[in-house]
């Protein structure tokens, strides 16, 4: 009962300390990272429901995610209609891609069903880079004018600052961690696991196989679509590579894989890894820091070379590290701290 | 009364009969032995029954309704549950999850599915394994897991394919006394088992398939004493 008790506690501090953060943190820069967190907590749950509870690991994520934000966007450029009555169209017609590529690469298994969601994704790309009418091309869509958000004729914000996005992105990471939730606790995420550990094993125990992984898929795509369209309003900006590319769908897979896929909080920790990683590499802190430290001097060559290079070289030590997790941490970061528990359990 | 009925199954790969024209009852309450060589169309006949490859020919019918075309889903869901050679536990769930995804086919209450798993565990002696990972149990607590699993879906009809494979003799045993078990309670099972004496004792009736063919069928006196099953399973000079 403590434990329960201790958790609950530690859960509503921290719920606690993210609601009243934008109180006391003015800095948008701060602002952004926390709405990057949640943007890619919330894009890691929902590739979990698959890729983690059914163990149908999807390399075509960005699917839905470009969908859901291009219609977004779409919407709210060419008609004027608002985001948030925009989103529900993204995720209607996200279903409706769902089921369509779940009646065709589910299919398949293993491999295979990996390169079908992979060439859907590149599909739909394509498509949005040639149908010019529709998508704008390659130019992308700009539309940062969002309307003031209005309940009952009182006007909730205007999105000014970055706070209102900040709520909004928070309450989308804890609407997935809550589904997420649910679905480990429900009849749905044994029948998602028995598919995962053993498709003919569950299909012979009455699970229907085809009816749940689209279930789980339609689960997922819905909520990456609704990351989609939260990315879209907050960027201001969708083009085909930015929402649709390989590399997105890449990076929602991995803050599952690297966090621990099929538990609750695996997407939480790789996106507490990931975020801070690739803005640290991006922005050239680590040159920084270790000038700070003294370990390079600045004007040394090697502080120059480094200062130089590291930047560019940020998607090359990103992939180092991702190699080096799953080498090292085949069940993710989640899987290493559960072996180290269980460790100081036995020598307790 | 029968309460499968195959009715002239055949299974071709490609140019291989796999089961030709296979015909027999199996009688409500009754076990039914299912024996022959290796090769002789065993599994492929399970997998017949239960779903998993359509028959190229024939009829199956369970509880007087036609089961062909039918998923494995469907076919458990109507009462008809099957085990596997090689035992699929679901590794990284626990025992007892392994078999509430077993109880789960016939409730959505997770507390009510753990309850009737727990009860089966029991049936089957593992109960104290509930916690354990399935992945690391041995091959006897494996086989056990198989069963309990296959009976949390409620079933009518039971098909064991060779549970007592890979078994020391007081494993085997133990399992014999639990499908004896489960004829107590009502059940009708349909067993593969290539352990002769094992299958001779529990069967009411035995069905012996050569090269997919139905060989013979009856009581097993009548099956063991048959010159052609002998020169089935030893060749032509020993019958």
């Amino acid at each position: 009962m403590p434990k329960t008790l201790l958790k609950a506690v530690s859960g509503a501090v921290v719920l606690g300390a993210l609601l009243a953060l934008p109180r006391y943190v003015e800095s948008p820069y701060a602002l952004h990272m926390m709405i990057l967190l949640f943007l890619s907590v919330s894009q890691g749950q929902s590739w979990n429901i698959l890729g983690g509870y059914a163990g149908q690991h999807s390399v075509g994520h960005a699917a839905y995610f470009g969908v859901g934000a291009y219609t977004t966007m779409m919407l709210m450029h060419t008609w004027q209609i608002a985001p948030w009555f925009g989103v529900w169209f993204g995720m209607a017609l996200v279903v409706v891609v769902a089921l369509a590529i779940g009646s065709i690469c589910f299919r398949l298994r293993g491999p295979y069903f990996v390169l079908a969601s992979i060439a859907v994704a590149e599909i739909l790309r394509l498509s949005a880079i040639n149908l010019t009418t529709l998508t704008n091309g390659a130019e992308g869509i700009l539309a940062t004018d969002l309307p003031a958000f209005r309940i009952g004729g009182r006007v909730v914000t205007e999105f000014l600052t970055k706070v209102p996005f900040y709520y909004i992105g928070l309450v989308l990471a804890l609407l997935t961690l809550a589904i997420t939730y649910w679905v480990q606790h429900s009849k749905l995420g044994y029948f998602l696991q028995a598919i995962r550990e053993d498709q003919d094993a569950a299909h012979s125990l009455g699970i229907s196989i085809s009816r749940y992984k689209n279930i789980a898929l339609v689960i997922s795509a819905v909520l990456t679509s609704l990351a989609g369209s939260f990315y879209g309003i907050y960027v201001g900006f969708v083009d085909p590579p930015t929402v649709l590319g390989l590399d997105v769908s890449v990076q929602i897979m991995l803050i599952c894989i690297i966090g621990g896929m099929g538990t609750l909080w695996g997407p939480v920790l790789g996106a507490l890894v990931l975020v801070p990683l690739s803005e640290a590499l991006r922005s050239n802190l680590i040159t920084e820091a270790l000038v700070q430290v003294g370990l390079v001097s600045a004007e040394s060559r090697v502080g120059l070379f480094l200062k130089e290079n590291l930047a560019h070289a940020h998607v090359l030590l990103y992939g180092i590290l991702v190699v080096l997790v799953i080498l090292f941490m085949p069940e993710g970061l989640m899987g290493f701290v559960r072996k180290l528990a269980s460790r100081r359990k036995r020598e307790a | 009364m029968a309460i499968l009925e195959i009715k002239h199954v055949s299974k071709f790969f490609g140019g291989l009969a796999a089961n030709s024209d296979v015909s027999f009852e199996v009688e409500e309450g009754a076990i039914m032995g299912l024996i022959g060589p290796n090769g002789a169309g065993k599994t492929t006949l399970f997998n017949c029954i239960t779903g998993y490859y359509p028959p190229s020919k024939g009829e199956i019918f369970f509880k007087g309704r036609r089961m062909n075309g039918l998923e494995p889903d469907r076919v458990c869901r109507l009462g008809m549950v099957r085990t596997w050679q090689k035992v699929r536990p679901l590794a990284k769930l626990s025992v007892v999850d392994n078999v509430m995804v077993g109880a789960l086919a016939r409730t959505s209450s997770l507390r009510i599915a753990r309850e009737r798993a727990m009860a089966q565990l029991e049936v089957v002696h593992l109960a104290h394994r509930a916690e354990a990972l399935a992945g690391g149990l041995p091959i006897g607590e494996r086989k056990k897991l198989e069963v309990a699993r296959a009976l949390a879906t409620e079933p009518q009809l039971l098909l064991l394919d060779e549970v007592m494979g890979g078994l020391n003799p007081a494993e085997s045993e133990e399992i014999i006394q639990l499908i004896l078990d489960i004829k107590g309670r009502g059940l009708t099972q349909m067993v593969i088992e290539h352990d002769m004496k094992a299958i001779m004792r529990i069967s009411d009736r035995i069905v012996v398939l050569n090269s997919g063919e139905k060989l013979t069928e009856g009581s097993p006196q009548e099956v063991v004493t048959n010159p052609d099953v002998i020169s089935a399973y030893l060749g032509e000079s020993h019958a």
